[in-house]
């Protein structure tokens, strides 16, 4: 309980600020410039101090209230921005993506450090966040796996909640203790919208299709549900979105999965997961413009995709995988 | 007011429909009361846990992400494929004209009309919006889609099977005759497409391939011939309707049918186990290995055993070439192809396609039915069941006189006879030419 008697702070009241604003005319006999007050002859027997007691009056509170709050808003925007400049310190990334839509000019890919990421699970939960994707792990849009390799050459894979709670750094899981394990790492997972999407194929009604932008979505007024998209995915991204609790879309019963945060990117945002995460192990951009993120990082750093062997022509990739056979 | 229905009158009145009925319950044996009584008690607990399926995305059923067709799909495929293996049997009486497999046509018919409906409810009750799919189907569909494509046979072919049963049961010999065919037609096209449904994914390599849809059919084979084997055992042993030429002619049938079934399968069990086993393919060699070795394998063994090599020795022994060795075929055949389609949706999500929540990826995705899936999947051999027991008993069910095999129209079957009289007379009395003539002149020369 705050008691708005209570004085938390024993110096008194920092004031400059407040000469500023100019005092209301209905209150002239108030001073725009208050002296600060003694708290000594104004306390309260119990030691505390009244508003009054400080020469502040309720005017001018409020008056104060209604010029901090668009300052703090403010400063909350500037504070954004100024995180956007840092996040993932990718300076480009700063800029919004897009300035006015048009999907037919686009070509968004995706790029996942392995070398980076520490698997910290903070994209997960930003996902989940942003998307209303439900509590339980089962359903993800995206998580972190993590890559144990053994020194025989074995990769162990698993994802205990799919990792949104974070993984010790550097340790491998409590099955491979004792085992000679000469690397970890976390790999990202999420949709690899494809180009040559299984899923959009196999869909009965046409809900699963690609937008001119390469990204696939699902249309939840005409998903059937039939689970036949979900089955057909090589890389295990969609689930059937359980009824209660978050909901994507606040549909239960249909498709769902990884969209790029579409109704992010297409208003000149990234992926609610590219700015949760703390390391800049994810990269998101234009495949068609030369000069974004992730043609950039495509350009200079060694990539691969998931399962390549399937054709399926997967539009996320992997930097730090080079090595390992694919699962 | 009263109907008449397959010589039998009908009361429409609800006051007389129940007069009926309290009349027909008094008649009915003690025995079939009590199957009844068995049967709707199933139907009851099914209808519970179906309602508990109604809202879309409820989680009733044992099903996950990594693991998403349960044993409603393999309860639909068996349905499904028993359908159409009812119907590839029969044909050979019915559209082919053998006179062997004639008994069989009412009863496959009945039994395929049941066995599709029961398919469809189980399947409306495992998808999440079976309304919209039904819409979705018709106003927007994708061609491109296997399932789209199976949806269109199987509902053309439950047309074809209920115009086949009307005009069987109320003699229409033409509409049958052209019904026969199209289903039969049907029986081919619907359980491939099935197949295909499966064969096309190539995210699950055990389900992958060309072969899938081959399989597929002789399985559809192989349930519908073991129905019908155990079905006919039944009506021998009752000697209910038509049961004499059920013994002289419909049981050595179904032995031929379950004996080319049987070994088919076995082929393509042979084929697929040394693909599996030779392949590089994750998915594929581990669903493989799962059978074998892994936890599939214990249903695996007996279902090979049991459900394939038994009858297969039944049906081949002289010895047990009877009535009660090839009902005991058949159903060993058949309870062999509800495990097998278990296992064939099973094997090919087993292996898991990502390690998400909490999977790792060397182990074998896990999946525990859940009692409402039990409880549908039950309800739905009682289904069929109770009703085929009401019409065995209030249906005439003796062969039907209606054809002797399908006729073609009579302008194309006298075609090729037409033809050849055309050409017969164009040889025999060819126009006259002018070389004809100069000829004909020498030669009449003295």
């Amino acid at each position: 309980m705050i008691d708005v008697n209570e004085r938390l702070d024993p110096e008194p009241p920092a004031v400059p600020a407040v000469p500023a604003v100019p005092a209301p005319p209905a209150v002239p006999a108030v001073p725009a410039v208050p002296a600060p007050p003694d708290p000594g002859p104004d306390s309260l027997p119990d030691g505390r101090v009244s508003l009054s007691y400080a020469g502040v009056s309720r005017r001018q509170l409020l008056t104060l209230g209604a010029v901090a709050v668009p300052c703090l808003a403010g400063a909350t925007v500037l504070f954004d921005w100024l995180s956007g400049l840092t996040d993932g310190g990718v300076a480009a990334n700063a800029e919004p993506i897009v300035a006015r839509y048009d999907p037919a000019v686009h070509r968004w890919g995706f790029v996942v450090d392995t070398n980076t990421c520490i698997g910290c699970g903070l994209c997960g939960v930003a996902c989940k966040a942003e998307n209303h994707v439900p509590k339980d792990p089962e359903y993800a849009r995206t998580w972190v796996e993590r890559h144990t390799t053994t020194s025989d050459g074995t990769v162990h894979v698993d994802s205990p909640d799919g990792g949104i709670d974070g993984y010790e750094p550097g340790a491998p899981p409590a099955t491979l203790a004792g085992s000679s394990v000469t690397d970890v790492r976390f790999v990202a997972r999420l949709c690899m919208q494809c180009e040559n999407s299984p899923c959009t194929g196999v869909c009965p009604v046409g809900a699963t299709y690609r937008t001119p932008d390469g990204i696939i979505l699902v249309d939840e007024e005409r998903c059937i549900g039939c689970g036949y998209c979900v089955v057909a995915c090589p890389y295990g991204a969609r689930y059937i979105v359980p009824a209660g609790g978050d909901m994507p879309r606040g549909v239960a019963g249909v498709a769902d999965k990884c969209t790029f945060c579409y109704h992010r990117i297409t208003t000149g945002r990234r992926p609610a997961c590219v700015e949760a995460c703390p390391v800049g192990a994810r990269t998101f951009g234009d495949l068609n413009d030369p000069a974004s993120p992730v043609s950039v990082a495509l350009r200079e750093k060694p990539t691969k995709t998931l399962k390549s062997d399937l054709g399926t022509k997967p539009r996320v990739f992997y930097v730090g995988l080079e090595g390992e056979v694919d699962a | 007011m009263t109907v008449t229905v397959a010589g039998r009158e009908v009361a429409l009145s609800p006051r007389l429909a129940y007069r009926a009925l309290v009349a027909e319950v008094e008649r009915t044996p003690r025995v079939l009361k009590v199957w009844y009584s068995f049967l709707l008690a199933l139907m009851a607990l099914g209808a519970v846990g179906a309602a508990f399926t109604l809202a879309p995305g409820t989680e009733v059923f044992g099903t996950t992400p990594s693991f998403e067709w349960g044993i409603l799909i393999s309860a639909y495929v068996f349905f499904a494929i028993t359908t159409s293996g009812l119907c590839l049997g029969s044909s050979l009486g019915t559209v082919f004209g053998i006179d062997m497999f004639r008994p069989l046509e009412k009863r496959h018919a009945i039994l395929a009309v049941l066995s599709l409906t029961t398919a469809f409810g189980i399947i409306a009750l495992d998808l999440h919006y079976p309304v919209r799919m039904a819409f979705g189907a018709v106003f927007n569909p994708s061609f491109s889609s296997p399932m789209w494509w199976m949806g269109a046979f199987y509902a053309a072919y439950l047309v074809f099977l209920l115009i086949e049963v009307w005009s069987m049961f109320f003699g229409h010999d033409d509409v049958h005759r052209y019904a026969c065919l199209a289903s039969s037609c049907t029986a081919v096209l619907a359980p491939s497409t099935l197949g295909a449904v499966f064969g096309v994914l190539f995210a699950r390599g055990f389900w992958y391939g060309l072969f899938t849809p081959i399989a597929m059919l002789v399985t559809a084979l192989l349930a519908g011939s073991a129905l019908l084997g155990m079905v006919f055992y039944f009506v021998v042993r009752f000697e209910l309707a038509g049961f004499e030429r059920g013994r002289t002619l419909a049981i050595p049938a179904i032995r031929i049918l379950l004996a080319v079934a049987l070994v088919g399968s076995l082929v393509l069990l042979g084929r697929g186990l040394l693909v599996g086993l030779t392949s590089e393919d994750l998915a594929l060699h581990g669903g493989t290995m799962a059978l074998l070795s892994g936890p599939l394998a214990i249903p695996f063994w007996i279902r090979l055993v049991g459900g394939l090599a038994i009858p297969l020795v039944l049906i081949a022994l002289p010895a047990t070439r009877t009535v009660s060795g090839t009902g005991i075929a058949a159903g060993l055949a058949f309870v062999g192809v509800i495990v097998d389609r278990l296992l064939f949706v099973s094997a090919g999500q087993i292996i898991p396609t990502t390690a998400v929540g909490g999977v790792v990826s060397d182990p074998y995705v896990a999946y525990t039915p859940s009692l409402v899936e039990i409880s549908i999947v039950l309800a739905a051999f009682a289904f069929v069941a109770f009703v085929y027991t009401l019409a065995e008993r209030y249906l005439d069910l003796r062969e039907a006189e209606v054809h002797m095999g399908f006729h073609l129209p009579r302008v194309v079957a006298t075609a090729p006879e037409r033809l050849r009289t055309r050409w017969a007379a164009r040889r025999v009395a060819p126009a006259p030419t002018p070389a004809d003539a100069v000829e004909e002149t020498v030669c009449g020369e003295p």
